[in-house]
């Protein structure tokens, strides 16, 4: 029981914390993205439509990647060089893959529902050896699937990028004084760029992560994930293992509402709510904890 | 001259969304000249189709004005979709219970509770920001989330009519239910209480002293500040207008079209209400055109997918191409420089 809730915690963090680790470039570059619920949309349905098209799970992925992606460098290109307000561009993307999801789910699947894409490959949980029959552990560190497993790889690389590289120390100068960055020769403009890009590449992964596993889309079917990610990236602050532990938090708070959906005859609508109520208040909180006042 | 340069701009915003539109129907249809023929003349061809386009349009002025206040004050409320849903929920249920009061009055209660459950859910993301300095923007949006799941829950439970097949609140007294104007169209005498408080609200915003205070805090905080504009006060209340304002767009939709709460009926009418804003520059009488234009793609597309092979849902692509163009500030810039760059080789 409790391994069990500690497993489905995981599977529900990996969408969250794919998209989070992705805003967090954003966000130590000073630009936040609040486009990735729009990313994540555009590569759930692009993924699982391509992988089930040509039954290869590796191009479904890397055409859902391939919007996401292209959805960043738009983005990019309307704040960095049209001089776009940020906040209205990701706006703008997120309405955009809302409404190019179901479009293209008219249009190719004649259905406005759920959508089944039952040729697909399967995405499998991967079972490891000897690990997997150890008990009650087993549970907990055996049976994901290779996404999840490369979101918790991803952490670990993404903090070594980015404490432990050039790039990484040029990132945050970026983010931190831009006008010092420039002056010993770093473009910020390159910077901003390139981060919105992994933003897409990230949370373009944190989509496929909801739509392969399970073989269907359904318009709207990030259902907020991609703004709770952006809550993990602000308590996260800057570091990917801050931004694992949030992600972990809102993961868990799914996994809550998805058991309490199970055992109990609570309404779901209700049981629904609980993440979003658990975002809100983690993000008050974390406000009232840092103390800055309003200015 | 920034008159015209701005009026330019969004002339070429509405071209190139238009012709995205096109492109997407000539894309998808196998008979793409009726297609188009109908999604541009289809909601001007007969007094159906026309009224039904400008009630469409009501609640988007509304959702529109309430970016618009937010926006002046540059608070960013996200939460329009719950707070539109919530209102109507509010609205609806005392509408409900106010069976024998006479319709002026029990109209004028249940407009006034809608506005305040709106108002009151926004003030809240207000009240955050102003105290703990907690992002506006994410939380109106995660208690818009919450709101919906609550809203639904008692539209399937609570609140539902067992005798509806769908999950939607009793019907309230039909008196109450707006008259109609051009029928057999939808349109309602709505739109003039919409008119009337886009007017009301210009007039504050341009030459009451609240609305003076809220462009000041909009521009530059710290001099609001120094200024001795009781900043956070006007953050607050600047949110609950704009919620109020959201939730009388979901009742007054209510009140004129359906009777009744219906599930998921205004979805859309928020995210809608930020890009007819963005097209108005915020301006509360610009709302107006911007709401019928928005509107007007989604009938042109209804119409043309009454009468072709196209999926309306193709209005949401262009919907969404329109929000796009109008965000790039310097697009006009851009296409100035390289009319120079092509001047001078």
């Amino acid at each position: 029981m409790i391994s069990n809730f500690i497993h489905t915690t995981l599977v529900m963090t990996t969408p969250i914390l794919l998209a989070a680790l992705g805003g967090m470039f954003t966000d130590l570059s000073g630009m936040l993205n609040i486009g990735l619920e729009g990313m994540m949309l555009a590569s759930a349905f692009t993924s699982i439509f391509v992988a089930n098209a040509t039954s290869s799970l590796l191009i479904g992925i890397l055409a859902g990647l391939c919007l996401s992606t292209t959805l960043a460098a738009i983005m990019a290109y309307f704040s960095l060089s049209l001089r776009a307000n940020v906040f209205v561009v990701g706006l703008a993307t997120n309405l955009f893959a809302n409404g190019l999801t179901v479009f293209l789910g008219v249009s190719l699947c004649k259905s406005k529902g759920t959508l089944l894409f039952l040729n697909a490959p399967k995405l499998s949980n991967i079972q490891i050896p000897f690990v997997k029959d150890i008990p009650f552990l087993g549970k907990i560190l055996s049976g994901y699937n290779a996404l999840d497993y490369s979101a918790i790889i991803l952490t670990i690389i993404c903090y070594l990028v980015i404490f432990h590289t050039p790039y990484g120390y040029h990132l945050r100068a970026v983010g931190k004084d831009p006008r010092t960055a420039i002056s010993v020769g770093i473009s910020v403009y390159k910077h901003r760029f390139l981060a919105f890009v992994l933003s897409g590449l990230f949370a373009g992964l944190g989509g496929v992560a909801l739509s392969l596993p399970l073989k269907i889309f359904v318009g709207g079917m990030t259902n907020g994930r991609g703004w709770i990610a952006l809550v993990a990236v602000v308590l996260g602050q800057g570091n990917p293992f801050g931004v694992f532990i949030a992600s972990l938090i809102f993961g868990a708070s799914s996994a809550f509402s998805n058991m309490l959906q199970a055992l109990t005859d609570i309404s779901p609508k209700l049981l629904l709510t609980i993440p979003f109520v658990i975002t809100l208040i983690a993000m008050t909180v974390y406000a009232i904890r840092s103390k800055k006042t309003y200015e | 001259m920034k008159k015209l340069e701005e009026s330019m701009r969004v002339l070429i915003t509405i071209i190139i969304a238009l012709m995205i539109g096109v492109l997407a129907i000539t894309l998808t249809s196998k008979e793409p000249g009726i297609a188009i023929k109908y999604f541009f003349t289809g909601p001007f061809s007969s007094a159906y189709f026309f009224g039904n386009m400008l009630a469409a349009s009501i609640p988007l002025m509304l959702t529109g004005l309430a970016t618009s206040i937010a926006f002046s004050a540059s608070a960013f409320n996200l939460g329009l979709e719950g707070q539109v849903y919530f209102g109507a929920l509010c609205g609806t249920y005392v509408a409900y219970e106010l069976n024998a009061v006479p319709p002026i009055i029990a109209i004028i209660v249940v407009l006034a509770v809608s506005f305040a459950a709106g108002g009151g859910i926004a003030a809240i993301s207000g009240y955050l920001k102003s105290k703990w300095n907690v992002d506006e923007l994410i939380s109106s949006l995660l208690v818009s989330y919450t709101l919906i799941y609550i809203v639904d829950f008692f539209l399937e439970g609570p609140f539902k009519d067992p005798a509806a097949g769908l999950a939607a609140s009793p019907y309230f007294n039909k008196k109450f239910v707006l008259p109609k104007i051009l029928l057999p169209s939808d349109l309602h005498i709505g739109i003039f209480i919409v008119l009337a408080i886009i007017i009301l609200f210009s007039i504050i915003m341009k030459r009451n002293k609240f609305g003076y205070e809220v462009r000041i805090t909009g521009k530059n905080f710290r001099f609001a500040k120094y200024a001795g504009i009781p900043v956070k006060k006007v953050v607050i209340m600047a949110m609950f207008f704009s919620g109020g304002i959201a939730g009388l767009a979901g009742m007054i939709d209510i009140l004129g079209i359906h009777g009744r709460m219906i599930r998921g009926y205004s979805a859309g009418y928020g995210w809608n209400g930020i890009a007819v804003a963005l097209i108005a520059r915020n301006n509360p009488l610009l709302v107006i055109p911007a709401a019928i234009f928005f509107a007007f793609l989604q009938s042109g597309a209804n119409v043309s997918a009454l009468f072709s092979d196209v999926t309306p849902e193709v209005a949401r692509i262009i919907q969404a191409a329109v929000f796009y163009l109008v965000t790039a500030e310097g697009l006009l810039f851009f296409l100035k420089k390289k009319r120079m760059e092509k001047g001078q080789t």
